[in-house]
């Protein structure tokens, strides 16, 4: 028996995924709609919240508009094991996790990998805004997408090549008013939907109310200076990230900002903002995207994922790397990833250490 | 595509096509107006309640109309529960039933639920102990998902003796064991359309002369004030065509078993782990695959054309592992997340059983990649 070969098109009910599957079947594609439930939204109302029923009605009605078969699968459990949690417990030791880059490697397109190969399908089609490229030697090179604005290379660093070479980016090409066009072009129902820009598990931004919703609430503590001086109370580390401004509640006088956290003591250091500046990091956990360099080399590094990206020396060390950056940083924030760039192309990356 | 999913819906026979094709031009009218048009709906009302109420041994005026199975089944069993302050029940029933006890238990009933270990379930005697005159038992004939055949002859005889109440919810036995209420003398016995072919907008909840059936929905008198609303002829007729078929449905049954065993015999050698005891219907088989969860199983055979459920769909589209088998198997709850649900009827041919077995022998080849014992949710750790 023979038949076309699949791909499976990962539909979360946003625009984006909705255009991909769209440009995909335009283009010839035997598609298989798959949108993965990953979380049970709770205590939010608005619009935005993941896995909402009306995102998956969403994702449902563009497949019904081409044509093709559409699936929820549950990955609940998966999510909560390799997302959630850890993110919960990096916040609670005073870091600043980036859940969307372990999301993408150990559930998404893991699973989505396996699902494809169960639906004998040999591809799988995202809406990242990213792009691939073969190398000479077979290797598949991760550029970043055309849309400087949308580009999310930063989260795919990850990705081994075994899995880079199932997936397809259809548009990795494009900018958003362009993918917003090929949507109404294409007759997608959801093309004007307006699209959230917080982590999908956390709509409402609030992370630290929702960590208490989790319950694992975190312990009080003390706001202090450099020097040690206790200025205010805190309600939990969680509600903290390096460079942050507000909700410090320490009244008027100089503006601070906070420089570090204390998991062990709970204290919550603050200063003044040329003090978050920094020249050098570390990151730990490193993926190469086509192997570990072997010397090192000057390449740009983002350290946030709105973060523009800036030069440095970088250096692999042991599972990790080091960078020197040529001017100094403002806020290298632990927890967070730092992803190498060579011009468009994503080297490797790592987490601030 | 190959449709074995008929314990969620049976296909609609072509005489049932055609009574309602006939039946469109005058079962629009209201049939408790007194003209002309209403009369002609209120004819055809009355004979789709004449065909339903023979096809279950019963008498006419004794036949509830409803929307469907799960109204009937709330009725049946919330319409006789004024006065008993206990319910008895088993772990493995239908939504339709257990939600409604669970209501009847929030609002301070007793409710004693019964264990269907291993797939097997209560004997009359062990129902009995549980029984007396405070007692409303609300209980299957056929489970939805295993074809389990519940002995209820014998609850109905340990409910007589102890005067507690029964209702069955018949709704899987229709069609598949021979229901006669006559015979059976349970208290109210709920069926429903859609299981015998007939449109899912319709279904029936039968009551004992002389017992009175309290209403669940609030309205007008129609149906003798213990259904409000008016009702769906046209659905009605569809219903009442689908019961005329069941004598034609019971004759099928040893034939549809032998399919079905040959289906089940040829998965079982494939390493499928079968769920829920003899006795059941010949209708179903509901196995547990190791290395798939039910979802993904029906999603990558329903692509190789083959429509089969994992027993436990809701409307949003996102299954559960299954409640039933979770129950019948405790202590292995691997077997609930990665059951799998394949339902036969009297349209299931042979060329569709050797073809599914086919699609089977494709998609469990793609089972054995090592990448997905790192990945707990994708199937079971062994």
């Amino acid at each position: 028996m023979s038949y076309v070969k699949r791909g499976l098109v990962a539909m979360s009910g946003g625009v984006d995924s909705s255009v991909a599957a769209a440009l995909l079947h335009e283009a010839g594609h035997d598609l298989i709609g798959v949108t993965l439930h990953l979380w049970d939204a709770d205590g939010e109302q608005q619009v935005g919240r993941c896995c909402a029923p009306e995102d998956r009605d969403d994702a449902r009605r563009t497949c019904e508009h081409l044509g093709i078969p559409h699936y929820v699968l549950d990955e609940r459990e998966a999510f909560r094991q390799h997302v959630v949690d850890p993110f919960i417990a990096e916040y609670q030791a005073g870091r600043t996790p980036i859940p969307c880059v372990s999301c993408n490697r150990t559930v998404k397109l893991t699973y989505l990998a396996e699902v494809a190969r169960r639906f004998d399908a040999t591809h799988i089609a995202t809406g990242h805004y990213a792009r691939l490229e073969r190398a000479a030697n077979g290797h598949l090179r991760l550029l970043r997408g055309r849309d400087d604005d949308k580009d999310q290379s930063y989260f795919l660093f990850g990705l081994p090549q075994s899995t880079l070479h199932t997936l397809l980016f259809p548009l990795g090409d494009l900018v958003k008013s362009e993918v917003r066009e090929a949507g109404r072009r294409l007759g997608v129902p959801n093309a004007d939907k307006p699209e959230s820009q917080e982590l999908c598990f956390v709509p409402d931004g609030r992370i630290g109310d929702f960590i208490n919703r989790q319950g694992s609430p975190t312990a009080s503590g003390a706001i202090v200076d450099r020097d040690g001086t206790v200025l205010g109370r805190h309600q939990g580390v969680t509600n903290f990230t390096r460079g942050q401004r507000r909700g410090l509640g320490l009244g008027g006088g100089a503006t601070r900002y906070v420089l570090r956290i204390v998991p062990d003591t709970a204290d919550v250091i603050v200063g003044e903002e040329s003090q978050l500046y920094g020249q050098r990091l570390f990151a730990t956990d490193a993926h190469w995207v086509a192997g570990r360099p072997a010397d090192a080399f000057h390449g740009e590094v983002r350290i946030r994922y709105r973060h523009r990206g800036a030069l440095g020396n970088v250096t692999p060390k042991g599972d990790g790397f080091e960078v020197r950056f040529d001017e100094p940083q403002r806020a290298i924030t632990p927890g967070q990833a730092a992803v190498v760039y060579r011009a468009d192309e994503v080297i490797g990356g790592g987490f601030i250490a | 595509m190959i449709y074995l999913d008929h314990h969620a819906a049976a296909p609609t026979p072509e005489p049932v096509r055609q009574a309602m094709h006939e039946a469109a031009a005058a079962a629009w009218a209201n049939p408790s107006s007194t003209h002309a048009a209403g009369r002609a709906a209120r004819q055809l009302l009355e004979t789709a309640r004449k065909d339903v109420a023979t096809s279950i041994g019963a008498e006419a005026a004794d036949v509830v109309l409803t929307a469907g199975g799960t109204e009937a089944c709330n009725l049946g069993l919330r319409g006789l529960a004024r006065g008993r302050s206990r319910v008895v029940t088993s772990q493995v029933e239908h939504p339709a039933v257990a939600e409604s006890v669970r209501r009847l238990g929030a609002e301070g009933r007793e409710v004693i639920s019964l264990r269907v270990a291993g797939g097997r379930p209560p004997s009359g005697d062990e129902l009995a102990v549980h029984l007396g005159p405070n007692t409303l038992v609300a209980i299957q004939w056929v489970n939805h998902e295993t074809g389990t055949v519940f002995p209820i002859h014998e609850y109905a005889e340990a409910c007589r003796e102890r005067e507690a109440l029964l209702f069955v919810d018949a709704t899987q036995a229709l069609g598949k064991v021979p229901v006669d209420v006559g015979a059976l003398r349970a208290d109210a016995v709920a069926i429903a359309a859609v299981k015998i072919g007939g449109p899912a907008g319709a279904g029936a909840c039968w009551v004992r002369r002389g017992l009175t059936l309290e209403p669940v929905l609030e309205g007008g008198s129609q149906e003798r004030g213990r259904r409000p609303g008016t009702p769906d002829t046209l659905s009605m007729v569809g219903f009442g065509a689908a019961c005329r078929l069941t004598v034609r449905r019971l004759a099928q049954q040893a034939q549809i078993a032998r399919l079905r065993d040959s289906l089940e015999n040829e998965l079982l050698q494939r390493g499928a782990v079968p769920n829920g005891v003899a006795p059941r219907t010949g209708t179903v088989s509901n196995l547990s695959f190791r290395s798939w969860k039910g979802p993904l199983l029906a999603a990558a055979l329903d692509l190789e054309g083959i429509c089969l459920s994992t027993g436990a769909a809701c409307s949003s589209g996102l299954e559960e592992p299954s409640a039933v088998i979770g129950a019948m198997y405790p202590d292995e709850q691997w077997r609930a997340g990665s059951a799998g649900r394949i339902s036969l009827g009297m349209e299931t041919t042979e060329q569709d059983i050797e073809a599914a077995s086919q699609a089977f022998q494709r998609v469990l080849a793609r089972e054995g990649d090592q990448n997905l014992k790192q990945i707990s949710s994708l199937g079971n750790k062994t």
